[in-house]
């Protein structure tokens, strides 16, 4: 397949141009994994997503301006390898949001709870106790329009105006999904919480008669 | 400019943590959470809260063998 593609380039390819171009993919091939991790949220899928966007950016490196941002341009080629292969074709049916849960969330939830409140630092027994796997499966829960937002702005770095770019929607769009999006994360974190016994949240304490 | 109450400045700490605002406001709201103790609080939280998602959303490099599959597509 590889071979086809590279056959496929208009311009021919020179050793120096090669040269570049692993240089530049070797800076940001690690990013760009973690990134296609998180998006397809499976490995398999996740090498077969940063193959396609090697060998688009491979393919299209003639049309890149060095001296302009690298990352974008691999990035907007990620994000539309994935757009076109890996997310879900279907139109999401109507996503669930949580309008009436405020940006404060879990912060709110942990002040309410005896069992963190006994705790010195609430906030931090609850931050300490959620594991890696906790985080992921949070994110890995949102709809894909907020879980794309979050990913491209609280992992990869990306201002609103890079992830409007990347995603070719307006600004005020990648705002509210972004907002959205935390706000979801925190309901599924504190789920987590709750499920894996760090917290009896909804238990009353020993003592007060029960329900 | 007017001076912010509480309830404006928590609607923008997510801007604000993501440095999407102009500096006037920036400074503004930095003043106001500094001192303020309804609103400093959820403010930090915010803060450790994203950090923590980064932090636990870290991969370790791309595995060697991928990586050499890559490179080996451009001498074909």
């Amino acid at each position: 397949m590889g071979a086809t593609v590279l056959a496929s380039q208009t311009a021919p390819v020179t050793a120096d141009d090669r040269e570049r171009f692993q240089a530049l993919a070797e800076e940001h091939l690690d990013s760009l994994f973690r990134a296609a991790l998180r998006l397809t949220r499976n490995r398999t899928r996740a090498e077969d997503l940063l193959q396609e966007t090697f060998l688009r950016a491979w393919r299209s490196f003639h049309t890149f301006k060095p001296g302009t941002n690298a990352r974008a341009w691999l990035y907007k080629i990620l994000m539309n390898a994935y757009i076109d292969g890996y997310r879900k074709a279907t139109r999401e049916p109507e996503i669930v949001d949580h309008e009436d849960v405020d940006e404060f969330y879990l912060y709110t939830k942990v002040q309410e709870s005896d069992d963190f409140r006994r705790a010195g630092d609430p906030e931090e027994v609850l931050l300490a106790r959620l594991m890696d796997a906790d985080v992921k499966g949070a994110l890995d829960s949102l709809p894909d329009a907020f879980r794309e937002v979050v990913i491209l702005a609280d992992i990869e770095g990306f201002s609103y105006k890079e992830i409007a770019d990347l995603l070719r929607i307006p600004i005020g769009t990648v705002m509210s999904r972004l907002h959205r999006g935390r706000r979801q994360l925190q309901v599924k974190l504190w789920e987590y919480a709750k499920r894996a016994h760090y917290v009896n949240a909804d238990k009353p304490p020993a003592g007060s008669g029960g329900r | 400019m007017t001076e912010l109450d509480c309830e404006q400045v928590l609607q923008l700490v997510w801007q604000f943590l993501d440095g999407e605002m102009d500096d006037t406001r920036y400074l503004e709201i930095q003043a106001h959470i500094a001192a303020c103790a309804e609103c400093g609080p959820r403010y930090q939280f915010q803060r450790r809260l994203l950090a923590l998602v980064e932090l636990k959303c870290r991969e370790g490099p791309v595995p060697t063998e991928l990586k050499r599959r890559l490179f080996r597509l451009l001498e074909e």
